[in-house]
């Protein structure tokens, strides 16, 4: 909001500013929600609390944000959860094979790049949809997952490995410090570079984004290869964190990552989104997780909860862009 | 015949800041063709949409009387139940449906038990529908298969199917050919016959003459006059759009014309069938301060030769020459780096990105000027989008508005000002005027004047020949694909233009 005040055209308060940015929609429930959670239990304020919540949410946003890039870039890729898994295998066999920990790290990294970088020319050069690529990507990475391990658990892990995932640097924890210099990184890239106006270019109208001189393909295959990175690194991170890379690890993360997305009002149409919205989304479904347990509310009933929540979210995009679009 | 159908009464309408209708009253009487004509964003079609209830009637002010009845219409269904149908310019049919299915949708006839559909009566019928707009094609047929115009022939089929008690044709004509449009006169005129009533919106004005009873101007979301058909002058008609007196309407200036800028040989475009080509063995020549008109009718390759040039659409051969040098293009980067534009026939499909504001929209070709080494240039981005913004008169209440949110010719203006922000040399016009309003269209003229005078050249495809011949300095005219005629400004006559897109010089 570091608009200059009496700019050009600027008219009508802050809240008004905030609701109209369609991805901000959700800020205002947002808020809401904290504070309502909080009230019925103050121990949602403390810190182990806040901490323990921004942890769960840090996996979660990392993916997100590459997601976000995705659907902005009107794309979807349903392959994240099992290039998690991958990731983690990767770097935990790697390990297990005595490799120094920053090169295994990489090296799961890597995994999602490889994963990324064929997702990308297929959809870009072969012009296939991408649902279909990455849902095909999503059981083929799943396979390999699988045929790695044979099904059984990667460990045990180093401990000094593990630390990424469970440690604390200057009492927070560092996969958090990992999510928020990439958060921070991901929205100056897609709001302040030319890379980030043309992946807006391209999810609106991807042919008047190629006529204006935008290499689309090469801008689309950057797109899935930030996604497999995020997902790589997402998944090196979760077997940190659980100090054993399992083959089953991110089952089902595409569609939360999705819908944290969504809920932050990314559309699915493409060109419209912001990684600031994403976090908002990510974090809403956790506070969400996080405080039905705090109100001491079944835990059966949360995914009812998220599901009506992404349809309202929905919902309300839709009705801002019909009434925004009405003119003319 | 003086029977009043439909009154609408002071309706006002606004969104958020913008005025779109003040006050504005419009009746309607039985069996008349009561044309609405206005420049793009004066308002016509959100009193259309107030009138076919896609705005509920909670969200204007004003009343709508029909027979001497107040209606309050919730949607569009209410409006259809009162016998209010609406034929649009871009047609909304589903492409996967068939002919049959299109024209009875939600409306197919049922058997005994009413939950089967009786196909046999519905193909007969369908028949009977197309019979009456003259249309010969099978019921059977997907409409994706089918021509622009013979869609929109269908959607007017399937608007008289209903016996509407009120008309609305918005724009019906601009996909159409001269006999199909001749067609819907005829039909027009029965329909007045029958007592039905009609409101008819075109920017066509000799259309509107011919077939109005009646002509109400809209400006500025206000009715400016409402004129018999017996006592129109169509200077006055004009005027009272634009609200200004058009001196010239086309501003050409002749100016002596420069060096060659580009030089293209042997263009050849090769066609989805294989062994034919859209584009044969095609050389000309650009100068600069030049304006070349390419004519030709639909399909004579026009479109083709200018994307294939710019890298847009594939090409089999072709040499370039830019200054006499000769350059590689095989992709609009490229084209871009020469300091090419183009403007694209349809500017929804490929002129600028729907959920984009105008300042985005306008530096969308020019990244290497607005983003630094790492990062945007805010300010620099801001100022060039202001000062183009008000160099070609782009109406909006702020730079950041939606591109959306404007009416035809601004957002035309849009897309110009992009590749006005790029320092083009070379510029492709493919139908600027393409559906936008007489006051932006001399804006466009004046636009191209005051490039040509800098050193531009442009290449100008139109479908308009009144504009063309205006505008142009020299002119191509393309026939099946090669060059049937080339002519200079002083020499070209349409009776010449037109022997030879046809063929017959």
């Amino acid at each position: 909001m570091s608009e200059k005040a009496g700019g050009i055209g600027k008219r009508g308060g802050f809240w008004r500013r905030l609701s109209e940015k369609s991805e901000l929609g959700i800020a205002v429930p947002f808020v809401l929600l904290i504070v309502i959670v909080g009230i019925v239990n103050p121990v949602f304020f403390d810190v182990d609390n806040i901490l323990n919540v921004l942890r769960q949410s840090s996996f979660t946003f990392i993916i997100g944000l590459a997601m976000t890039f995705v659907l902005v870039g009107g794309g979807l890729d349903l392959s994240v959860g099992s290039v998690l898994a991958l990731g983690g295998v990767i770097a935990g066999l790697a390990l297990l094979g005595g490799v120094p920990i920053w090169i295994a790290v990489l090296l799961g990294v890597l995994a999602g790049v490889v994963i990324g970088l064929f997702n990308g020319i297929v959809v870009s050069v072969f012009k296939i949809p991408s649902l279909i690529v990455t849902l095909g990507m999503m059981y083929f990475a799943r396979g390999v997952v699988q045929v790695l391990t044979r099904g059984n658990p990667v460990y045990p892990l180093p401990e000094a490995f593990n630390f990424l995932g469970q440690g604390f640097l200057a009492g927070v924890p560092v996969v958090v410090i990992v999510a928020a210099v990439l958060g921070i990184f991901a929205h100056v890239v897609l709001t302040q570079t030319a890379y980030g106006r043309a992946v807006f270019a391209l999810g609106g109208n991807r042919e008047t984004a190629r006529l204006s001189g935008i290499n689309v393909q090469r801008v689309t295959i950057w797109i899935y290869v930030i996604c497999g990175a995020a997902s790589g690194l997402t998944g090196v991170l979760t077997a940190a964190r659980l100090a054993s890379a399992l083959s089953n690890a991110g089952t089902g993360m595409e569609l939360q990552v999705i819908a944290g997305c969504i809920i932050g009002g990314t559309s699915m149409f493409g060109g419209s989104g912001s990684i600031l919205g994403t976090l908002i989304g990510v974090a809403f479904m956790n506070i969400i997780a996080n405080g039905m347990v705090l109100m001491r509310i079944s835990v059966y009933y949360q995914s009812m909860v998220i599901g009506a929540i992404i349809i309202m979210a929905v919902g309300i995009d839709q009705y801002n862009r019909k009434r925004r679009g009405m003119i003319g | 015949m003086d029977q009043v159908v439909l009154r609408m009464k002071g309706i006002s309408k606004r969104f958020y800041a913008v005025i779109a209708l003040r006050e504005v009253s419009l009746d309607l009487r039985r069996g008349e063709v009561h044309a609405l004509v206005g420049e793009n964003g004066a308002g016509k079609s959100t009193l259309m949409k107030i009138l076919s209830g896609s705005y509920p009637s909670a969200s204007f002010e004003g009343e709508v009387e029909i027979e001497g009845e107040a209606v309050a219409f919730t949607s569009t269904y209410d409006a259809e139940r009162a016998g209010i149908e609406m034929i649009y310019q871009e047609i909304s049919l589903n492409p996967e449906l068939s002919v049959a299915e299109n024209i009875f949708l939600g409306k197919l006839p049922r058997r005994r038990l009413p939950w089967f559909i009786d196909w046999k009566r519905t193909h007969a019928l369908a028949r009977e529908a197309l019979a009456q707009v003259g249309l010969e094609v099978g019921t059977t047929q997907a409409v994706r298969l089918l021509s622009t115009s013979q869609q929109q022939m269908i959607s007017i089929a399937k608007a008289l199917y209903r016996r509407p008690r009120i008309l609305v044709l918005d724009e019906p004509t601009s996909a159409l050919t001269d006999r199909e449009t001749e067609t819907l006169m005829r039909i027009l005129h029965s329909l007045r016959a029958q007592g039905i009533s009609c409101i008819y919106i075109s920017h066509k004005l000799e259309e509107v003459f011919n077939i109005a009873d009646r002509i109400t101007v809209l400006r500025d979301g206000s009715v400016i006059s409402t004129t018999p058909r017996q006592e129109v002058v169509a200077a006055r008609v004009v005027e009272d759009m634009v609200g200004r007196k058009i001196e010239m309407m086309y501003p050409k200036v002749q100016l002596p014309v420069g060096q060659e800028v580009l030089r293209v040989e042997g263009l050849t475009v090769p066609s989805r069938v294989p062994g034919r080509n859209i584009v044969e063995n095609l050389s000309f020549d650009l100068k600069a301060g030049e304006i070349l008109g390419l004519g030709g009718l639909v399909g004579s390759g026009r479109s083709e030769v200018v994307n294939a040039i710019f890298g847009s659409h594939r090409r089999s051969a072709g040499r370039f020459f830019l200054d006499g040098k000769p350059v590689a293009l095989s992709s609009p980067r490229d084209a871009i780096r020469c300091r090419m534009g183009l403007l694209t026939e349809d500017r929804r499909v490929s002129g600028f990105v729907g959920t984009m504001s105008i300042r985005e929209n306008v530096s969308l070709a020019s990244f290497r000027k607005i983003f630094g080494p790492l990062f945007i240039r805010r300010k620099t981005e801001r100022w060039e989008v202001q000062e183009l913004s008000g160099q070609l008169n782009i109406k909006t209440p702020s730079i950041e508005t939606n591109v959306l949110n404007l009416s035809g010719g601004n957002q035309q203006k849009v897309v110009l000002a992009k590749w006005l922000m790029t320092d083009v040399r070379i510029l492709f016009l493919d139908e600027p005027t393409r559906g936008i309003d007489v006051g932006a269209k001399v804006e466009v003229y004046n636009l191209m004047t005051e490039l040509a005078r800098k050193g531009v050249a442009i290449v100008m495809i139109s479908s308009e020949l009144p504009e063309l011949l205006a505008m142009c300095d020299r002119f191509i005219v393309l026939y099946g694909g090669a060059i049937r005629g080339s002519f200079q400004r002083e020499e070209i006559t349409e009776h010449k233009f037109m022997s030879a897109a046809t063929g017959v010089l």
